[in-house]
C-alpha cells in the first residue's frame, strides 16, 4: 500500500470478476479501479461502471479516405503543375492516379489506426510506475488495484485477500 | 474456469532474450561477415560505377532486379499469410504470426533496398521522393516504379507496424519479470522503452484488438498490391513475354508462395535451434504444409498457362523466348524451375508424411531456389532476346552481383538472428489466449454435458 | 508545328558506317573499347544492322542502320520515374541527363534497343579529347543517352532563322549521319510541312516502319523495295 493504492491478484478471471462486483456493490467508482492481464479477458471482467469503447474501424475509415484524397490530389496537382507528355498519355492518367490513390488510402488507414490505438491506450505512458506486484501479471495472473485515498472498504479488503489465497 | 496458462514451455521462448547464447552469437558473427560482403560489394560498386556489374545492352537488369523480385516475393510469407489466417480465425495461427511477420519485415528491408543497389546514380535516389524542391524536379507518377515506390513504402510501414503492434504486451510480459530479476539491466531499460508503458487494462486490449482486426483487414489488399505492382514493372513494357495481363495474379501466387517456403524453413530452423516444438507443433507444419501443397498447384497451373498462350500464339518475338526457356539456352534453368517449383512438391506435399517439418523444410528450399530462377528466367530470358535479332545479348553476373546477392541472405539472416534476441519469436500472449480460450470451451462444454446427465437423471 | 523526322533509304545503304563514325564525333559518344563492347557495352547511336537473306551460297546482305526511332507513343517515356524523358513540342524524345538516376527501365522497354547507358566514366583516348564538341554535353557514368536527331544542330538553325527573321528552310539542318552519308540515303526535315523532302518521301510506296504492328509511331522512315 505504499503507493495509496491496494492491489489484489487472482489466478482466474471468475475470481477477479467477483471481486470486481463485489468492489462496485462497494460503491467504488471505477476510475479508481484498474484491471491488468497478460492476455485480452472476457469481456465482463471490468471494473462495474466502466465503458470499454473504441473509434476502431471508423478512425480507420476517415484516415483511408484523407490518405486518398491527398494522394489523389498530389498526382493530379502536381502533374498538372509539370505538364509533360510522355508516351502519348495524358497529363494526368486516371489508371496510374487510381493506383496511387489505393496505395494513399491504405497509407492513411494504417496510420491511422496506430494512432487510435496509441490514443484510446494512453501509449506511450513510460512515466507511469512499475507497481511491487507487477511480475504477477507476467505470469498470467490478474492484477486488480483500487486507489484508497479515502479508505478502502476493509470488508473489500478481507473477500480479496480471501479469494486471492484460495 | 481457466486459470494461469503461463506453462513452463514459454521458458524456452523467453530464453534467448538474456545472457550469452552461443547459438545466436555464432550465428550473427557469420551472418554478420556476409553483411560485410554486401556492403563491400555495394561500396565498391559505387566507388567504381555501376559497369562493374555483368549487365549490358540489351540485359540492362540482372542480379538485382531479379533479387528486388524474389525478396518482395519472400516478403509475403508474412504479414500476408498471418492477415489471412487473423481475419479467418484459424487458431493454429498463434505460434506462427510472429515469425512469420518478422521475416516480411526484414525481406521487405532487404528488397527495397536492391532497386538503390540497382541504380546508376544510386546518390540521387531522392529524385524518386515527392519532394518540394526550387529544380523543378518532381517525380513521374505514370511510371510503374513510382507505384513500386509507394507500395513498398505502404507495405513496409504497415508490416513494421503490424509486426510491432502486438509485440507491446510481449514486451510487458518480459519487461515485468525483468523488473524483479534484473531491475537495473541494460536490456531492462531497453523492454521498459519498447513495452511504452503498456498495462494490460481491459480498454488497452479492446483497442489493441480492434486496431489488429483493422490493421489485418488493410494489409492483406496492401500486399497483394506490392507484388502485382512488381509485376507491372515487366508487364506495362511491352517486351515478348512480359506484356503479359496474367502477370499481376501469377507473380502474387509466386511471390506467396516463395513467401511459405521461407516460411518453412524458417520454422524448421527455429524449431531445431530453440527446441519449440510445443509451439511450432507438427500440427502447424500440416496445416501449413496443406496450404504450401494449395500455392504449388496454383503457381504450376500459371505457370502453364502463361507459357500455353505463348506457345499457341506463336507470335515471333515471344516465341524466341518462349523457346530459349524450353529448348534454348535457358533450358537448363527452366527445367530445374519445374522440378524443384512443381514436381517434387507435388510428389512430397499430398502425402501426410511429406508434410512433416524435414519434409516440409527440404521442399521448402527447393522451391526457394525455384522462385529464384523464375525471376531469373523473366528478366535476363526476355532482356537477352530483344524483337530486333541483331541485337541479341548475352549476361554472366560479376563478383559484385553474387556478392551482393549472398551478401543479402546474410543480412536476413543478421537482422533475424538480431530479433531472436530482442523479442519472443512466438506471440506470447496470443498463445495464452489460445489457451484460454480451448479451457473455457472446454469448461463450457463439461458444464452442458453435466447439465444434461442431471436433467436425464432427474 | 514542326515534327522533326527522318527518311533512310535502305536501298541506297552501302553499309559504309559513316554515319556511325560522324554520330560519334558530333556527339561525343564514349568509345569503350574493345574489352566493354566484347561485353555488349558499345556504344553507336547509330548503329548499321547487318540481315542475311537467303540460303548459301545465294546470300544477300542488307543493312539497316538504326537509330532511335524518335516515337510518338514512345514505351521509353511514360516508364521513367523522374521525367528524364519526355516528348517535345517539336516530336523529339528528349533525354534530360542532370535528372537520369539510372533505373535503365526506358532502355528495357525500347523496342528498338537503342538506348545507350554509359556503365562508366566516359574517357576519351588522346587526341580525341580535343575534338569534343562543345554544344554537347560530355555524360557522366550511371546515365542512359540515345540520339537526340543533332538537337544541337536543330537549336543553331533555329537561332540563326530567328535573327534573319525568317522560317527554317528546308535541307538547312542536317544531322550528322545525313551529312556524313557517302550515298545519300539519310534525309532529315520536317514531317509536318508538305513541300520538305522528307514529307515528300514519308508519302511514296516505299515507306515502312521498324516494328510498325507496336504502334509506336516512328518518326523513321525507311524506303526500301524500290527496284
Amino acid at each position: 500500500m505504499a503507493d495509496g493504492r491496494l492491489h489484489a491478484v487472482f489466478a482466474r478471471a471468475a475470481d477477479a470478476r467477483a471481486a470486481l462486483q463485489r468492489l462496485g456493490q462497494d460503491g467504488v467508482a471505477p476510475e479508481n479501479v484498474e484491471v491488468r492481464s497478460s492476455v485480452p479477458l472476457e469481456h465482463d471482467v471490468v471494473p462495474v461502471g466502466a465503458t470499454i469503447k473504441s473509434r476502431i474501424p471508423w478512425t480507420s475509415l476517415a484516415g483511408a479516405t484523407v490518405g486518398g484524397t491527398a494522394f489523389f490530389l498530389m498526382v493530379k496537382l502536381t502533374s498538372e503543375a509539370y505538364p509533360l507528355p510522355t508516351g502519348g498519355q495524358p497529363i494526368v492518367g486516371l489508371p496510374p492516379a487510381g493506383v496511387i490513390t489505393f496505395e494513399g488510402v491504405a497509407i492513411g488507414a494504417v496510420l491511422t489506426t496506430v494512432a487510435t490505438v496509441l490514443f484510446e491506450c494512453g501509449l506511450p505512458g513510460w512515466l507511469k510506475k512499475p507497481g511491487p506486484l507487477d511480475h504477477h501479471i507476467a505470469l498470467d495472473h490478474i492484477l486488480v488495484s483500487v486507489k484508497c485515498d479515502e479508505g478502502a472498504s476493509t470488508a473489500w479488503t478481507a473477500h480479496a485477500v480471501e479469494t486471492a489465497r484460495g | 474456469m481457466s486459470g494461469p496458462a503461463a506453462s513452463i514451455h514459454e521458458e524456452a521462448l523467453v530464453r534467448p532474450l538474456s545472457g550469452f547464447r552461443p547459438k545466436l552469437f555464432f550465428g550473427s558473427l557469420v551472418t554478420g561477415l556476409l553483411v560485410a560482403v554486401l556492403f563491400y560489394s555495394w561500396g565498391y560498386q559505387i566507388v567504381n560505377d555501376i559497369g562493374v556489374a555483368g549487365i549490358n545492352r540489351p540485359v540492362f537488369w540482372g542480379f538485382y532486379i531479379v533479387n528486388f523480385v524474389f525478396w518482395i516475393g519472400i516478403s509475403h510469407a508474412g504479414t500476408l499469410i498471418s492477415a489471412i489466417l487473423r481475419v479467418t480465425q484459424a487458431e493454429w495461427r498463434r505460434p506462427v504470426t510472429r515469425c512469420a511477420e518478422a521475416i516480411t519485415t526484414f525481406a521487405l528491408m532487404i528488397g527495397g533496398l536492391f532497386p538503390l543497389i540497382h541504380l546508376g546514380r544510386p546518390w540521387i535516389f531522392w529524385y524518386m521522393i515527392p519532394l518540394p524542391n526550387e529544380r523543378g524536379i518532381w517525380p513521374n507518377f505514370r511510371s510503374p516504379l513510382m507505384w513500386d515506390v509507394l507500395a513498398i513504402t505502404t507495405y513496409l510501414m504497415g508490416s513494421i507496424l503490424y509486426l510491432l503492434l502486438p509485440m507491446i504486451p510481449d514486451f510487458a510480459i518480459i519487461r515485468d519479470k525483468r523488473l524483479r530479476e534484473y531491475p537495473k539491466g541494460l536490456k531492462t531499460l531497453f523492454f521498459r522503452v519498447a513495452a511504452l508503458g503498456w498495462r494490460g487494462t481491459p480498454q488497452q486490449w479492446f483497442s489493441l484488438e480492434a486496431g489488429i482486426k483493422a490493421m489485418a483487414v488493410v494489409i492483406i489488399p496492401v500486399a497483394v498490391s506490392v507484388h502485382t505492382i512488381v509485376s507491372w514493372d515487366f508487364a506495362m513494357a511491352i517486351q515478348p513475354m512480359w506484356h503479359s495481363t496474367i502477370f499481376g495474379p501469377y507473380f502474387v501466387v509466386g511471390a506467396i508462395y516463395s513467401g511459405v517456403a521461407v516460411l518453412m524453413v524458417a520454422m524448421y530452423l527455429l524449431r531445431k535451434g530453440l527446441g519449440i516444438h510445443e509451439y511450432l507443433s507438427d500440427k502447424v507444419f500440416n496445416n501449413l504444409g496443406l496450404m504450401f501443397l494449395a500455392f504449388a498447384m496454383l503457381w504450376s497451373y500459371f505457370t502453364f498457362a502463361e507459357h500455353l498462350t505463348v506457345w499457341y500464339g506463336n507470335e515471333h518475338a515471344e516465341r524466341a523466348v518462349f523457346d530459349g526457356r524450353i529448348t534454348g539456352e535457358f533450358s537448363g534453368f527452366f527445367w530445374t524451375m519445374i522440378i524443384v517449383n512443381t514436381v517434387i512438391p507435388l510428389l512430397i506435399l499430398p502425402w501426410p508424411k511429406g508434410r512433416k517439418p524435414l519434409g516440409t523444410a527440404i521442399v521448402g528450399l527447393g522451391v526457394l531456389v525455384g522462385m529464384w530462377i523464375e525471376r531469373y528466367l523473366i528478366v535476363v530470358g526476355t532482356l537477352s532476346t530483344p524483337r530486333l535479332e541483331y541485337t541479341q545479348g548475352f549476361y554472366t553476373p560479376s563478383w559484385v552481383e553474387i556478392g551482393i546477392l549472398v551478401g543479402s541472405v546474410g543480412l536476413f539472416g543478421f537482422l533475424y538472428f538480431a530479433f531472436l534476441q530482442l523479442a519472443p519469436i512466438v506471440s506470447l500472449w496470443e498463445v495464452r489466449e489460445g489457451e484460454h480460450l480451448t479451457h473455457r470451451a472446454f469448461a463450457a462444454e463439461q458444464a452442458l454435458r453435466a447439465g444434461r446427465e442431471g436433467a436425464s437423471h432427474g | 508545328m514542326t515534327r522533326w523526322g527522318m527518311a533512310i533509304d535502305t536501298d541506297r545503304c552501302t553499309g559504309c558506317g559513316a554515319c556511325a563514325v560522324a554520330c560519334h564525333a558530333e556527339n561525343n559518344i564514349q568509345t569503350v573499347g574493345e574489352v566493354e563492347a566484347a561485353r555488349g557495352r558499345a556504344m553507336h547511336w547509330m548503329r548499321i544492322e547487318r540481315y542475311y537473306e537467303g540460303v548459301f551460297p545465294d546470300v544477300k546482305v542488307r543493312f539497316q542502320p538504326v537509330l532511335c526511332q524518335q516515337c510518338g507513343h514512345a514505351p521509353c517515356e511514360p516508364v521513367c520515374p523522374v521525367y528524364a524523358t519526355y516528348r517535345t513540342p517539336e516530336g523529339l524524345n528528349a533525354m534530360v541527363y542532370a535528372r537520369c538516376i539510372g533505373t535503365r527501365y526506358c532502355a528495357n522497354n525500347c523496342p528498338y534497343t537503342t538506348r545507350y547507358f554509359n556503365w562508366f566514366a566516359p574517357e576519351f583516348d588522346a587526341p580525341l579529347e580535343r575534338q569534343l564538341n562543345p554544344s554537347v554535353s560530355v555524360r557522366p557514368a550511371g546515365v542512359m543517352e540515345k540520339c537526340t536527331f543533332c538537337v544541337q544542330r536543330i537549336q543553331d538553325a533555329q537561332e540563326v532563322a530567328a535573327q534573319e527573321e525568317r522560317e527554317v528552310r528546308d535541307g538547312e539542318i542536317k544531322t550528322a549521319c545525313s551529312q556524313s552519308c557517302p550515298a545519300q540515303a539519310i534525309t532529315f526535315g520536317d514531317l509536318d510541312d508538305p513541300e520538305s523532302l522528307v514529307a515528300l518521301l514519308a508519302r511514296t510506296e516505299r515507306t515502312t516502319h521498324l516494328l510498325e504492328d507496336l504502334s509506336t509511331e516512328p518518326s523513321v522512315i525507311y524506303l526500301r523495295g524500290g527496284r
